[in-house]
């Protein structure tokens, strides 16, 4: 999804900038510089056009020399400009259809006045050293037609006027009609004059009439072919041409124009794009901002709420561990009272029947007593003595007083026995319950397993056979009464599981060793032991298979957590129907005796 | 009087020496037989009959409750007796409902009070044995007859337990109500009652000595107490010198409430036609009234006394 998200944005930003770089490109259609350049290129076809007209021009003018060097120079520098504009850096083909159509025009027209030219160097060679000829003979033929007639006649100035004209018409650029008629007419009027029979002057006077004529005909022959060079429209093609090219650059200026307001319509959308991401970024952070200043809140807030409910469940926790307490006391409390009520029963039912038993038996040794003194009485009548010795020996055997005494003293030894035992338990009870100073207490542990067994004894009863071997194990630094707790518990969960197996020849098997810097406890009974599922849970908090209201599940937590605080180790091994093993582990010396008091307090 | 002529005991305690002491304390008072299990109590019940059983609580395998119940159905004449060091609360209960005890006696007990627990016991034993036969041979009827049924008092200072006992029972069995001891022995100097449901106190005043004194003169009166204040001490009193038939403790069920209500009656009218079975439930003379229990005005407990016409009549 998030990949999904990056890729379209991707594609987006992508699909922005490249149509901005369009937009841009286009923009940049119209090149003022590249126009320019064309410009010029065309100015300089346009100069050089000129400059070869005016060179033409000067040809004409002065028809019988040529320039041609000059000319030749221009036609190239012309070539040039041409290949420019055509397929040169400044070409205008391509642009446009209409702008190449002009060009081919313009080029095609510039292409024939080459030709014009070409053939004017050429032709007008011919022509100009014909009509060099031909004027040449024009006075040739003006001085023998001038030697045949008489000088200052009327012939001889028409021939004058004839050799004139026709120089005229050589000098002229463009020789009018009205010399040319002037000619025509002179010529008419001189053959005129000439009499037929004046064959050698009619011969040169026809002959010079040639002449001119030559002269005039190739004189309009170089006119004309001028004329076609001149009227050649490439000054016009090339104009239509700049035209139309420039209207292309307008148009594509205008184009241009029109794609920047675009750009710029473009570039705003985009700015205003940018502003709103911007906008939105800003919020975003703002927000950001919000959240974590709200979310500071939140955690002092959920810091708080969760310290509370840790309270809470301290307090519980405390509480419950005291409800442990208190059902283990309880059910401790029941034993013991069991425990001493049952040797006080005894004992002070035996009591009050030795007492009552003693005055029936002193009654018999009161009567005894009677007939002793009637016998050392020596008045008493033999009758009183046997009366009252009977009475004695009657009593006597009525009570079977030997028998009574024997009973009365076997009474007396479970008596005996019983306060013992009673004694013995108030012993372990003081001992068991004993209120810790704190943790560095020596204690010895084989003490406590025997005081927890006798408390216990109202559970183990008859039917479990305890077996304990003690090693002679050094005490060892605990809080006597959490270790004796765990000795309660585990000797009572013992006598559970194997009253739950319902096992007459129940036993219990307690050993202790030195080992490892500690003293090692082992606790193997043969009850109905634990599925590994037990095994597992059986140290957790709440965990119980008794039914509910019979066990808090606390016990042997309680027992595991008063082990770790000890720096001690507790594991278990069972197998379901055998019996189970508790293998305990308690170091000698409580590594820290301060922290160990806190928790103890903290357990208390 | 022969050997073969004195009444039987059964006395069951896995300390021996208990059941040395019993044997000088009752010598020869009784033929006396001892067991020293619980299983071996059972054996010897199963093949012998006795007046009375003495047993103990606490004893391996098996608790004295337990083997108390085993023994009512075994021989049902036998009086059941628990001697006990220690009992918690539900031992209590459990030998109140299920053992239907005669007595309940904690250790270290005293030497004549026992011998006179135990001699009543037999004597009530003795004197019930043919009735208690006849009684057992009836057949007992499925429900209780509609005719002539006796109603249930209901003694509580809350006015809700009586309509939600009422509801429980249904239609056939008429519920009646006080608030007060007074109002109660209004009921009953009105109408007959088969059965008293009461808390253990009612207006703060401990109901022993009313159900004490109910139980002496109208034998046939069926006491229940039913409470959720309970005390393991008030339990012991409540059997031992109110001789109540059950001890339930609230909240109440349904089923259970109907099936201990027509117990109940069933048990009153056995008693109503047998009258001899009354030894059986003679109520403990309190030797010394609890100083937070006042005995009862002595005009109230004449009015008590007086009842015994009105209820069986």
């Amino acid at each position: 999804m998030k990949f999904v998200k990056l890729f379209f944005s991707l594609v987006l930003v992508v699909a922005a900038l490249g149509g901005l770089g369009f937009l841009i490109q286009k923009t940049q259609a119209a090149d003022g510089q590249k126009h320019l350049e064309r410009l010029a290129a065309m100015q300089k076809i346009n100069d050089l056009d000129v400059a070869l007209n005016r060179a033409m021009t000067l040809n004409r003018a002065s028809s019988l020399q040529l320039q041609s060097g000059n000319k030749a120079e221009i036609i190239a520098g012309l070539g040039d400009a041409l290949d420019d504009i055509d397929s040169g850096d400044n070409s205008l083909r391509g642009l446009a259809p209409q702008i190449d159509q002009d060009l081919d025009r313009f080029i095609a027209t510039a292409g024939d006045k080459f030709v014009l030219a070409y053939d004017f160097d050429i032709r007008s060679t011919q022509i100009i050293q014909r009509l060099i000829r031909s004027a040449d003979a024009v006075p040739l033929y003006t001085n023998q037609s001038k030697n045949l007639v008489e000088p200052g006649g009327h012939v001889d100035d028409l021939l004058s006027r004839l050799q004139t004209d026709a120089m005229a018409v050589i000098i002229a650029t463009n020789p009018e009609a009205r010399l040319l008629e002037g000619i025509r007419s002179q010529l008419v009027m001189l053959n005129a004059a000439v009499a037929p029979d004046q064959a050698a002057l009619t011969k040169a006077a026809g002959q010079l009439e040639f002449a001119i004529e030559s002269v005039i005909a190739d004189k309009q022959e170089l006119v004309k072919q001028l004329d076609g060079f001149f009227t050649a429209p490439t000054a016009q093609d090339l104009q239509t041409l700049r035209d139309t090219y420039t209207l292309w650059h307008e148009a594509r200026v205008s184009e241009a124009a029109e794609y920047r307001q675009y750009l710029i319509a473009y570039a705003v959308a985009l700015l205003l794009i940018l502003a709103w991401l911007g906008l939105r970024l800003r919020r975003s952070f703002i927000e950001l901002d919000r959240a974590n200043e709200t979310l500071e809140a939140q955690v002092e807030e959920r810091t708080r709420d969760l310290s509370t409910t840790l309270k809470e469940l301290q307090n519980s926790q405390a509480q419950l561990i005291q409800s442990e307490k208190m059902a283990s006391l309880g059910q401790m409390v029941a034993g013991v009272a069991h425990e001493i009520n049952t040797p006080l029963g005894y004992a002070r039912g035996n009591a009050d029947i030795v007492k009552t038993s003693l005055s029936e038996v002193q009654e018999v040794s009161r009567l005894q007593g009677k007939a002793l003194q009637l016998i050392a009485d020596g008045s008493a009548s033999e009758q009183d003595i046997a009366q009252a010795v009977s009475a004695a020996v009657a009593l006597d055997q009525d009570l079977g007083t030997q028998e009574l005494l024997d009973e009365l003293d076997s009474l007396l030894g479970d008596t005996d026995h019983g306060l013992e035992q009673i004694a013995e338990l108030v012993s372990s009870l003081k001992d068991f319950s004993r209120v810790d100073r704190s943790r560095d207490d020596v204690f010895d542990l084989n003490r406590g397993i025997e005081s927890a067994l006798k408390i216990c004894n109202s559970s183990l009863k008859d039917s479990i056979e305890v077996k304990t071997v003690f090693a002679d194990i050094p005490q060892i630094e605990c809080s006597p009464s959490q270790i004796n707790q765990v000795f309660l518990n585990l000797i009572t969960n013992a006598a559970q599981a194997i009253e739950a197996a319902g096992r007459d020849n129940g036993r219990l098997f307690i050993h202790t060793s030195a080992q490892n810097e500690g003293i090692n406890i082992r606790i193997l009974d043969n009850g109905c032991g634990m599925s590994e599922d037990t095994q597992a849970h059986i140290f957790e908090p709440f965990f119980t298979t008794k039914p509910v209201g019979k066990g808090t599940g606390l016990g042997m937590s309680i027992t595991y957590r008063i082990i770790e605080d000890h720096g001690g180790r507790i594991d278990v091994k069972s197998i379901e129907g055998k019996g189970s093993e508790f293998n305990l582990w308690l170091p000698l010396k409580q590594p820290d005796v301060a922290a160990a008091g806190d928790t103890a307090a903290a357990a208390a | 009087m022969s050997e073969s002529d004195k009444a039987r005991v059964l006395f069951v305690d896995d300390e021996r020496r208990i059941l040395t002491t019993m044997r000088m304390l009752f010598r020869g008072d009784y033929q006396m037989f001892f067991a020293n299990s619980a299983n071996e109590a059972i054996e010897f019940l199963k093949r012998e009959t006795v007046e009375v059983v003495v047993s103990d609580q606490r004893m391996p395998g098996m608790t004295g409750v337990d083997l108390l119940r085993e023994a009512k159905d075994l021989r049902p004449e036998a009086m059941r007796i628990l001697l006990t060091g220690y009992s918690d609360l539900d031992a209590i209960i459990g030998s109140i409902n299920e053992g239907e005890i005669f007595r309940f006696v904690n250790k270290p007990w005293d030497n004549k009070e026992l011998k006179a627990t135990v001699a009543q016991a037999v004597e009530a034993a003795r004197t019930t044995r043919e009735a208690i036969q006849l009684s057992r041979k009836e057949a007992e009827p499925g429900s209780p007859a509609q005719s002539n049924l006796p109603a249930t008092l209901v003694l509580d200072e809350d006015p809700s337990v009586a309509p939600a006992i009422q509801h429980m029972l249904g239609d056939q069995y008429r519920v009646v109500a006080a608030a007060t001891i007074e109002g109660a022995i209004e009921i009953m100097e009105r109408e007959a009652v088969g059965v008293v449901i009461t808390d253990t106190r009612v207006q703060n005043q401990s109901v022993v000595t009313l159900l004490s004194t109910l139980k002496e003169h109208n034998p046939e009166l069926i006491s229940m107490v039913v409470t959720a204040r309970a005390d393991a001490g008030m339990a012991i009193e409540l059997i031992n010198q109110g001789q109540i038939y059950r001890f339930i403790t609230k909240p109440l069920r349904e089923t259970q409430t109907k099936i201990t209500v027509a117990s109940a009656i069933n048990q009153h009218r056995r008693m109503s036609r047998h009258k001899q079975l009354s030894q059986r439930y003679q109520v403990q003379k309190s030797a010394k009234p609890k100083a937070d229990t006042p005995p009862l005005a002595s005009a109230l407990l004449n009015r008590i006394r007086s009842l015994r016409r009105l209820v069986t009549g």
